[in-house]
């Protein structure tokens, strides 16, 4: 059986604008959305552009204090929300989250696994273990700004499977990658599952979410307008393509804010 | 702190900067590379200019009724120097080619060949009234022509000695006792490496300020906006580490690197000292320095330089912390710059002491201390606060900078620059209030306009200089309102307001001025030197015509500097921060702006009664009136002092008596709370 490994409750983000004429206006990037992730579960989070998915992942990932509610994880049978310990288990990919191009590829790693406790011997023998699985033998001592994009993809995921954590959060994975450098990341998040890791991730792909998650949740203005599995998405708006039930979602919801 | 984490980062933000070329270069190409050519460089001009004095002939032509007795001393001297010029350390040898114009053709025209440069002077002498009159042509706009004129005029001096001497031995008399009764000698007892250190303090202090900025100013901006710009920010925060270990290891390394270039520097220009000692030893010149007689205050100079790359570090990280980019970190830095390099010109200011209230006071401080150190001052107490000043300063900059790091509005804000300033006009949004860094902008220029250009004007032009001042605070806010399209209504708060609103403030202002006095005397009392000071130039403003003195004391700065504080800062201010915090930082500011210790209490209390003013009636107008009241109350008391005197005896005193204070303040609270119960009647009316 799978139990809930990333727990949500209704977490809320207000940032403050600068508007015109000195006035402050509050606005509610997320607003309300609680959600869980269960072992071994690919959880894809679609929204339109602006529909606050980044500051959602963010915020699970410990990146940034929710205004309102909480988040934690499961570990065996602990419950952990402190933020350094949640991150201590956490992988996390996003186009934000650059690598250091002076550095190579294994001094990167060798130092991140530092920084995550793990001993000098171990660290070293996990570098050789993702070497092996993501193929980076023959650029790993070169230094990352020197790397085509997919091999720095690669790098970026050999970052977040350094410390072996239980949670991955991606967020836009393959946004604008080639169909090769893609499918090593579909394959990567395909394997972790295996191992009975939790993913949570976002994504523009309409197609590649259908074949890959195993629960979808839809996101607009802040709220979750529906979640499911794609066969019950499908079903509940009567499309037989996900790019359609998001469509008709948006549109109801639409009609249903004029209201 | 988990030291395992920190070293971990620092390694790693070492790496990462060291593998930056262009930090290296800037730490190692100015001291090691720059440094020597530049001393190279200059020696090299030095001795190309000299070697061409030593070469060179000056040819004078002579024409005198003298029998040739001039001519010949000329040649006595210049056939002096042929023989002694070589071993003259100050190397002015030359050769005279001096020949009388009588004895060869004279149809030349020697005013012409003078003219020409075909000779550099042009002696003419003539009898008049029995006396030889001579007169010596020259050109001043032709070098050589200006040195051969001097040198003639140098050997008449000596032949006119000796002609002296002639006299008064015909006259039978001793010549020497005659014309020396006296004997004086100038004797300096300052040691040799004394005289070194105050030569070498007036210039090192500045270079390692300057060099230490500029040695943390590429890896405080490379760790702080280049890792935003590059995008690793976000990746390092998804890292289990708690931000003020992220900070610490940060700053270790920026400050580290700010010690190893400072290190270059003093290494490089040790170097360059001991190279230059050798030259001078082989040059026979027996200044011979004990090199060893300075390594306390090396020592001590280590230190401060330890002390001063933390402070420094700390807060070109705080400034750069702000930016999105390097470009954006850069427009950052360089007010920072202008403010560092101008306080580190006080290491020029002859004179001028270490004292414990300058060892506080952050750059100027270290510049002083090495200063004293170089000439051998060491006062251990003073040595102590400047350092622990310098600790404590950067301390709080980095509880100011984790402060920022936890701030998700500056990691995750949108890339848009706070200066307006520096964008293209066009692009620039209509309306509104100048952003912070715009305001602090416009602060930081005035300031600096004041310090140079204002305090010309003043030496120079006196009153009117004054009035230009005050030019410079209202115009350098005014261009930049207008370049970035605010509306000048709301950043300058010209709102009406009604007649109660004026009537407060009359009632409050001489309540406060009456207050003040009491204060102001009190200050005198404790700091009795810097208030004598403040009459002096008072009074010698008020040689003026009454009128030109009212306008320019009184009217001018009621309408300037109302408009830059009360007006541009107070209101970008409040569109930033709470009420009470844009209140007192407005007070501060115009308390420090005055740039006087006795002055800055007494102003910035009335900084704050009239940014309470601006706040309470929404305009800037009752403000101007009351600033206006106060100066020219200060001015009628100046001028007038007999009707003062006369009329009210307690305002022309110097000293006051206890019923005096108590007649002044009881007075001055009830005027003041009068004009504030006014106000507060208009601001209930308003409230219903």
């Amino acid at each position: 059986m799978s139990e809930n490994r990333i727990m949500a409750d209704s977490l809320v983000k207000t940032f403050t604008k600068n508007e015109k004429k000195n006035k402050k206006v509050e606005i509610n990037a997320v607003d309300g959305i609680s959600l869980s992730v269960k072992e071994g579960e690919i959880v894809g989070i679609l929204g339109a552009n602006g529909a606050g998915k980044t500051t959602l992942l963010r915020m699970l990932s410990k990146l940034m204090k929710p205004t309102e509610g909480c988040v934690s994880i499961r570990i065996g049978d602990r419950e952990i929300s402190d933020d350094i310990e949640v991150k201590r288990h956490i992988g996390y990919l996003s186009n934000n989250t650059k690598l250091y191009g002076r550095l190579s590829c294994r001094e990167l790693l060798k130092m991140l696994g530092t920084l995550y406790g793990i001993s000098d011997e171990a660290v070293g023998k996990k570098i050789e273990e993702i070497s092996e699985v993501l193929s980076l033998g023959n650029f790993i001592d070169n230094r990352i700004e020197k790397l085509s994009t997919g091999q720095t993809q690669r790098a970026s995921i050999a970052r977040c499977l350094i410390h072996d954590p239980e949670v991955y959060i991606l967020d836009e994975p393959t946004l604008g990658l080639d169909i090769l450098s893609s499918g090593a990341i579909i394959e990567f998040m395909k394997r972790e599952r295996e191992r009975g890791k939790s993913i949570l991730y976002s994504t523009h792909y309409m197609e590649e979410a259908e074949s890959l998650c195993d629960k979808i949740i839809m996101i607009h203005k802040g709220k979750i307008i529906s979640e499911g599995t794609p066969a019950a998405l499908k079903e509940q708006t009567g499309k037989d393509a996900l790019r359609g039930v998001f469509a008709e979602l948006i549109v109801r919801e639409g009609i249903a804010d004029e209201h | 702190m988990n030291t395992k984490i920190i070293r971990t980062l620092i390694k790693k933000e070492l790496l990462d900067v060291f593998r930056d070329k262009k930090t290296v270069i800037m730490m190692l190409v100015v001291p090691v590379i720059l440094y020597p050519l530049i001393f190279i460089g200059a020696m090299q001009v030095f001795a190309a200019i000299s070697s061409s004095m030593e070469k060179q002939d000056y040819r004078i032509a002579v024409d005198a009724e003298d029998d040739g007795a001039f001519l010949q001393a000329l040649l006595e001297i210049s056939s002096e120097k042929e023989n002694s010029g070589k071993d003259e350390a100050d190397g002015e040898s030359y050769t005279l080619i001096a020949y009388d114009v009588r004895s060869l053709d004279s149809n030349h025209d020697y005013m012409n060949k003078l003219r020409e440069e075909e000779i550099d002077a042009y002696v003419v002498g003539r009898m008049h009234k029995d006396k030889m009159l001579y007169d010596v042509y020259y050109m001043s706009s032709v070098t050589n022509s200006a040195y051969a004129g001097n040198i003639v005029m140098d050997v008449f001096e000596k032949f006119r000695e000796e002609m002296t001497k002639e006299k008064i031995w015909q006259a039978g008399l001793h010549a020497s006792e005659i014309l020396e009764p006296i004997l004086f000698e100038k004797q300096d007892i300052s040691t040799n490496e004394q005289s070194l250190g105050s030569i070498m303090g007036s210039v090192l202090p500045f270079m390692l300020i300057i060099s230490l900025l500029m040695g943390t100013m590429y890896p405080a901006i490379d760790t702080t906006a280049g890792e935003r710009e590059r995008g690793t920010l976000e990746t390092i925060l998804t890292l289990p580490v708690a931000s003020r270990q992220l900070i610490v290891s940060k700053f270790i390394t920026v400050a580290t690197i700010g010690i190893i270039s400072a290190l270059l520097n003093i290494l490089s220009m040790g170097g360059i000292a001991l190279y230059m000692q050798q030259i001078m030893e082989l040059g026979e010149n027996v200044q011979s320095f004990d090199m060893s007689r300075f390594i306390p205050a090396i020592l001590i100079g280590i230190l401060a330089v330890f002390a001063f790359s933390l402070f420094i570090s700390a807060i070109t990280m705080c400034v750069t912390s702000f930016a999105k980019s390097y470009k954006e970190a850069n427009n950052y830095i360089t007010p920072l710059m202008l403010v560092v390099m101008i306080v580190g010109y006080i290491g020029f200011i002859p004179n001028l002491e270490l004292n414990r209230t300058l060892a506080m006071i952050p750059v100027a401080n270290i510049c002083l201390l090495i200063k004293n150190i170089l000439v051998f001052k060491i006062d251990y107490m003073i040595i102590a606060i400047v350092l622990f000043s310098n600790i404590a300063y950067a301390m709080l900059a980095i509880l100011f900078l984790s402060k920022i790091y936890d701030s998700e509005a500056i990691l995750f804000g949108d890339a848009k620059s706070s200066f307006q300033l520096f964008e293209k006009r066009s692009n620039i949004q209509k309306g509104g209030v100048p952003s912070m860094s715009d305001a602090w902008f416009v602060m930081a220029l005035t300031i600096v306009l004041i310090l140079y250009v204002g305090s010309m004007m003043q030496i120079k032009y006196g009153i009117a200089g004054l009035f230009g001042t005050q030019m410079i605070i209202l115009l350098v806010a005014l261009s930049v309102v207008w370049y970035t399209k605010k509306d000048i209504r709301l950043t300058y708060g010209f709102h009406k307001t009604g007649a109660r609103s004026y009537l407060g403030g009359v009632f409050m202002i001489i309540g406060f001025y009456l207050i003040n006095m009491v204060m102001v005397t009190g200050l005198a009392y404790l700091f009795p030197e810097s208030t004598e000071n403040v009459s002096i130039t008072f009074s010698e403003i008020m040689d003026g015509n009454i009128v030109g003195v009212f306008f320019v004391i009184a009217v001018t700065p009621a309408i300037c500097e109302e408009m830059l504080f009360r007006g541009m800062l107070f209101h970008s201010m409040k569109a930033r921060y709470r009420m009470p915090v844009a209140i007192g930082a407005v007070a501060t500011l115009f308390g420090l702006y005055h740039m006087s210790l006795v002055k800055f209490i007494p102003t910035g209390l009335l900084g704050l009664l009239l940014c309470y003013m601006v706040y309470a009636t929404g305009s800037i107008y009752p403000a101007m009136m009351m600033h206006c009241i106060n100066n020219a109350l200060s001015v009628f008391i100046s001028c007038y002092p007999k009707q003062v005197e006369a009329l009210l005896p307690v305002f022309s005193q110097d000293t006051l008596s206890l019923s005096d204070v108590f007649v002044l303040l009881g007075a001055g609270l009830l005027l003041f709370g009068v004009g504030l119960m006014i106000l507060q009647g208009k601001h209930r009316k308003k409230q219903r």
